[in-house]
């Protein structure tokens, strides 16, 4: 073992050799003693998803509690001029006279295809067209929101016109903001359609009326605007479903209804498992054996059939939501979960040392109840809760999907995305709102989860 | 070993007992007399019921051991809404197409996440970790219906992009009908036991015979497929029973968007008609599957872990 | 014991080796410059409490330390002349396993639970010595009786649960030494065992030793275990080796603070020196800033001045014993009487254990 000792590092000073004076023999602990549950927080707190998650459910909190109060809009008005539209759609209606009859003795006769008499509106598009030499009886008009093409899909029949009404058909079917793409074929013998048609595409304007206007609260009095103007429809910011109800206000209302089964449900099913679990926990012996195999037998029905068999046995009449029965076919279905786990704990932390040294020193039950077995408990309850919040929503979401769940006129975020799937092609936005918030709420709680576990998990502890 | 899988099968037997009891309790608390108040049913449907469930008997004992003897000789019943119909035959013609598509969703999802939990956990929080930890998060956070209707869209962009049916975008009969819904079945199983698996995994990484196995001076491809390969995959299988049950009714689902005859459409239906002996036949004998599924798994976990077959 | 020639080569001989650790909390210097070799049929033993950095000088050296977040930032290990530091083969053949056996702590987690006794022993041998896999079988069942196994064959077909720890430590042994290797590392190996079998164990590692002419590198905190295996000893303290000698040095002549205190807290039976155990005070210093002087200067009876600012040297007492502690500069004014002290006191002179 040789090894150069170097002469610099031996040159000493004088004072070097004093004994050396200890200023403070404490070595002390330098980092300050936590609880734990302020250890868990602080662990939370770096945990920069879990809190992310943490404001988010708070966000979704606000949006489900506070966003009705904010956003006046009801989810259960129809708004009939804007149906399935998406946000930022154009709402901009143009102020136009009242109705009145078509005079078409007024009208000059096409002599170049299909034409419009007066401007194409949500009010009336007004056709006209050039008498066609196939035509023995009469016409039949076609109009399509998609550009007819080569193999003639016309789309839909609006109507004949006898040869006796001459070359006129006024369309004031539904009319919607958009192209439409017409067509006029001459019907021949037994009102066959020939070969001659007419076709041509229109884009109509949205137009309301003055009184419309002040009846949908768009203006104040008819006086305030002229033929001409322009007035915005009601705003709707994420767009409206197929029935022209309001996205954001229904999302809401359904919120209301999956956040509160997705809470309310693990929070009473929880307690009741906590309840059950610590009773047989404490009491043990034959009792806690029937109690936990009754536990088994639930935990073996399957869930989803169950929800569904106990949904019909509850039976949903008109005008109920079905939010109660859900609510009470989970909490019967979903406790034994949070009893066999509380149960463990307990047999589990009843055996430890602290427990023992504790009784030694001559604790009474409620105090090792109340200062070791709660606390040592609340962590895996807190976890189980939290996990148990987004299955909730799933379950809840998943049922109403398949429609056994919310009944309809209630929204719900499960059966909003049902109905949206029938549209997703055309109107996409109806699947989208409903589906990124279940995906955004169920990750931010399992995310929480996630941050919990760790931040209280006792193994990870020492592991640091 | 025998003495365990005995006690199991009788549990199991004890447990699908249950099932039907409570099914036939909840049934018979349905509001008014389901048979009486059924305005869709024939005259002739409701003589074959009430003579077959002596429906002038009292609820219990009589219905109730009729209904309980009739299970016992595996007779589920009539059907409510069509005539001449056995329980029996819908669940013959329709289980063996759930069966086919959960059984290769179950694959999937089990290959899937063996596969990606350990490649998760070899490349810890590193790319692919990452991105992979990502789509696991999406793929427990995206309702299945939502995955059901996109792998739909899916299949409508591939065929039209390929101008012709590269796959078939509803329906049943081939594989080719089977893949994507099963894919879809079978995603967010995939992604939880990719977590589970992950976990499981960097436990056996740092686990003190990994160590050993690396003082051996083993090959690392002989160390990742026998010793920690073998022993990660053990919590996975613990877990397959109840993802086994969850692909069986996520299948409800799948099988409604891309309309595919299973048993679980089928069962969704007469949920809407109030065909009630479907709905009681079916649910009993998707419990029993489920019951027999999670004994079958706890058997084979059994096989493979040897400090489980020696007790 | 066995007693090595002086002059033989080391067969292991380690140099200025440094460990360092990215943590949660920042860099932990697990290992600060550490030499020693060890010789064919000799034991080493490598003697400090929990955390000293005794398991990471060993696992370094086997290429265990999880790199990140481990990093070796210094110092070599020549293996018969070779440079094993950062490699895990010389000459093509494998190092681990083969040339350098190690055993661990707790017998009960360091085999592999699903995983036969025999398949774990035959497998080293098949990758190693290219055995078949009959041959293997067979050859770790003998290995199995080697080891004092009773009913080897059968043995050789459970698996480690169905093995007591006592067992398993004599499985985990019968592995090490499947390729007669030249080095066995045994780290902590009676650790998690009761007392009877501990002498068991260590019976079979020192007959091992005499068949096979193999150098131990033995890992404890047990000074009763080094009485009784070690020819030689390095003192580890705070990531560093602050006395390095005979075991006839480190029990009869000890020249650091901190081998006296150890020694101390060791329970005796022998009458005129029974008294009660001492404690050292307070505990290791934090590594993730190591004192700029002496690493033991805080619990030091003997600390003067300039121990808390300048890192003792190396002072070599004799051949093979020396110590880092400035109670042995020749400028110190009155070392304390209990330190062995090479030029002032004589063997037997310093209180015996």
């Amino acid at each position: 073992m040789s090894e150069s000792i170097q002469q610099s590092d031996l040159v000493l000073s004088p004072t070097s050799f004093k004994p050396l004076v200890k200023e403070d023999s404490e070595q002390g602990i330098s980092r300050p003693s936590l609880s734990y549950w302020q250890d868990a927080w602080r662990r939370l707190k770096e945990n920069t998803r879990a809190i992310v998650s943490l404001y988010i459910i708070l966000g979704l909190l606000a949006f489900t509690v506070l966003g009705p109060q904010i956003w006046g809009a009801s989810g259960a008005t129809s708004d009939v001029d804007q149906i399935s539209k998406a946000p930022f759609a154009n709402r901009a209606a143009t102020i136009v006279e009242p109705f009145e009859p078509w005079d078409q003795s007024k009208v000059t006769a096409s002599n170049n295809g299909l034409q419009l008499d007066g401007d194409p509106t949500t009010q009336a598009v007004r056709l006209v067209w050039e008498p066609m030499a196939a035509s023995t009886n009469g016409y039949r008009i076609y109009r399509n929101i998609y550009p007819t093409g080569p193999e003639r899909a016309l789309g839909l029949p609006l109507g004949e016109v006898f040869p006796s009404q001459g070359t006129y058909f006024e369309d004031r079917l539904d009319l919607s903001p958009t192209y439409y793409y017409y067509t006029v074929v001459a019907l021949g013998d037994k009102s066959r359609e020939t070969q001659e048609f007419q076709s041509h595409e229109f884009d109509v304007t949205r137009v309301i009326t003055a009184d419309e206007a002040v009846e949908k609260n768009l203006i104040e009095s008819s006086s305030d605007v002229a033929v001409g103007d322009e007035v915005m429809l009601a705003w709707h910011p994420l767009g409206t479903d197929y029935l022209g109800r309001d996205m954001l206000a229904r999302l809401m209302e359904g919120a209301q209804v999956s956040l509160f089964i997705g809470i309310v449900a693990p929070l009473i099913y929880v307690l009741i498992g906590i309840l059950y679990g610590s009773t047989a926990g404490f009491i043990g012996g034959p009792l806690d054996q029937g109690m936990m195999r009754f536990a088994d037998f639930v935990v073996a029905l399957p869930f989803l059939l169950f929800m569904i068999v106990f949904k019909i046995a509850f039976g949903v009449e008109s005008g109920e939501s079905g939010v109660l029965p859900m609510l009470i076919a989970m909490v019967v279905l979903l406790w034994p979960a949070t009893a066999r786990l509380v149960r463990g704990q307990i047999l589990q932390i009843r055996e430890e040392g602290y427990i023992d040294a504790s009784r030694l020193l001559g604790a009474k039950s409620s105090y090792l109840i109340g200062r070791h077995m709660i606390p040592n408990t609340m962590g895996v309850i807190l976890v189980t809760l939290t996990f148990a919040v987004p299955s909730a929503i799933f379950t809840e979401a998943f049922l109403s999907f398949i429609g056994m769940g919310v009944a309809p006129p209630t929204p719900s975020w499960g059966s909003m995305c049902n109905e949206g799937l029938k549209t997703m092609n055309s109107t996409p936005h109806e699947l989208i709102f409903p589906a990124v918030l279940i995906s955004v709420t169920v990750l931010a709680f399992n995310m929480l989860g996630d941050g919990l576990r760790d931040a209280l998990d006792a193994r990870m502890r020492s592991r640091e | 070993m025998w003495i365990y899988a005995g006690r199991r099968v009788i549990q199991g037997i004890i447990t699908v007992w249950f099932i039907a009891t409570a099914t036939f309790v909840a049934m018979h608390s349905v509001p008014g007399d389901p048979l009486l108040s059924d305005k869709a049913m024939t005259a002739e449907i409701r003589a074959n019921l009430a003579a077959k469930y002596g429906l002038d008997k009292p609820v219990f004992p009589d219905q109730y051991m009729t209904y309980i003897g009739n299970m016992l000789q595996g007779d589920f019943g009539i059907s409510f809404t069509q005539q001449n119909r056995e329980v029996n035959d819908i669940i013959r013609e329709h289980f063996p197409v759930s069966a086919a598509l959960g059984i290769l969703a179950v694959l999937f999802a089990a290959l899937g996440g063996i596969l990606w939990g350990a490649l998760t956990a070899l490349y810890r929080n590193k790319l692919p970790d990452i991105i992979i930890m990502f789509l696991v998060i999406l793929g427990i956070s995206v309702p299945s219906f939502v995955f059901a209707a996109l792998g739909q869209l899916g299949l409508v962009g591939l065929n039209s992009w390929a101008g012709q049916t590269v796959l078939p975008v509803a329906g049943w009969g081939t594989v080719s009908h089977m893949l994507v819904p099963a894919l879809v079945l079978g995603l967010s199983t995939m992604a939880f036991l990719t977590r589970l698996m992950r976990s499981s995994m960097l436990e056996i990484v740092n686990s003190d015979f990994v160590r050993t196995a690396k003082a051996k001076g083993l090959p690392p491809t002989r160390i990742f497929l026998k010793h920690q390969l073998r022993n990660a995959v053990l919590p996975v299988i613990t877990v397959l029973g109840p993802a086994i049950a969850a692909i069986t009714t996520g299948g409800f689902v799948v099988e409604l968007v891309f309309a595919i005859p299973g048993l679980g459409r089928y069962f969704v239906e007469a949920v809407q008609q109030s065909d009630y002996t479907v709905i009681m036949g079916t649910t009993v004998f998707y419990g029993a599957f489920l019951v027999f599924m999670v004994i079958l798994v706890d058997l084979v976990y059994g096989l493979i872990d040897p400090r489980v077959s020696v007790e | 014991m066995n007693s090595s020639a002086d002059t033989t080569d080391p067969i292991l001989k380690v140099s200025d080796l440094r460990v360092e650790f990215d943590t949660y909390g920042g860099i932990v210097q697990a290992v600060r410059g550490v030499n020693f070799e060890v010789s064919e049929g000799e034991t080493l033993a490598i003697v400090g409490e929990s955390g000293c950095g005794k398991s990471v000088t060993v696992q370094s050296l086997m290429g265990l330390i999880p790199m990140p977040p481990g990093r070796i930032t210094s110092g070599s290990a020549q293996y018969r002349g070779q440079e094993i530091l950062g490699r895990t083969r010389i000459n093509g053949r494998e190092l681990r396993g083969s040339e350098i056996g190690m055993i661990f702590q707790d017998p009960m987690t360091s085999l592999n639970p699903t995983m036969t006794i025999g398949d774990q022993i035959a497998e080293t041998l098949q990758v190693h010595r290219g055995f078949s896999k009959r041959d293997a079988a067979a050859r770790a069942v003998e290995l199995l009786s080697l080891t004092r196994i009773p009913e080897a064959e059968q043995r050789a077909q459970q698996y480690p649960f169905e093995f007591s720890g006592g067992m398993l430590q004599r499985a985990m042994i019968a592995t090490a030494i499947a390729c007669e290797p030249s080095v066995l590392i045994a780290d902590e190996p009676t650790t998690a065992l009761d007392v009877t079998i501990q002498a068991q164990i260590l019976d079979l590692l020192n007959d091992l030793q005499r068949d096979n002419n193999m150098a131990i590198i033995l890992i404890t905190h047990d000074l009763g275990v080094v009485a009784r295996m070690a020819d030689n000893v390095a003192v580890m303290y705070a990531g560093e080796m602050v006395e390095q000698g005979t075991a006839h040095d480190i029990f009869y002549r000890a020249a650091h603070p901190y081998t006296l205190g150890l020694r101390a807290a060791m329970p005796s039976n022998v009458d005129e020196t029974a008294q009660s155990l001492q404690p050292i005070e307070g505990s290791p210093p934090d590594l993730f800033a190591p004192p700029p002087g002496c690493g033991y200067c805080a619990r030091c009876p003997h600390a003067v001045e300039v121990c808390a600012t300048k890192p003792p040297p190396r002072f070599s007492l004799e051949a093979k014993h020396n110590v880092k502690c400035w109670q042995h500069h020749q400028d110190a004014p009155s070392p304390p009487t209990e330190l062995f002290l090479s030029s002032t006191t004589q063997a037997g002179d310093t209180a015996a254990p």
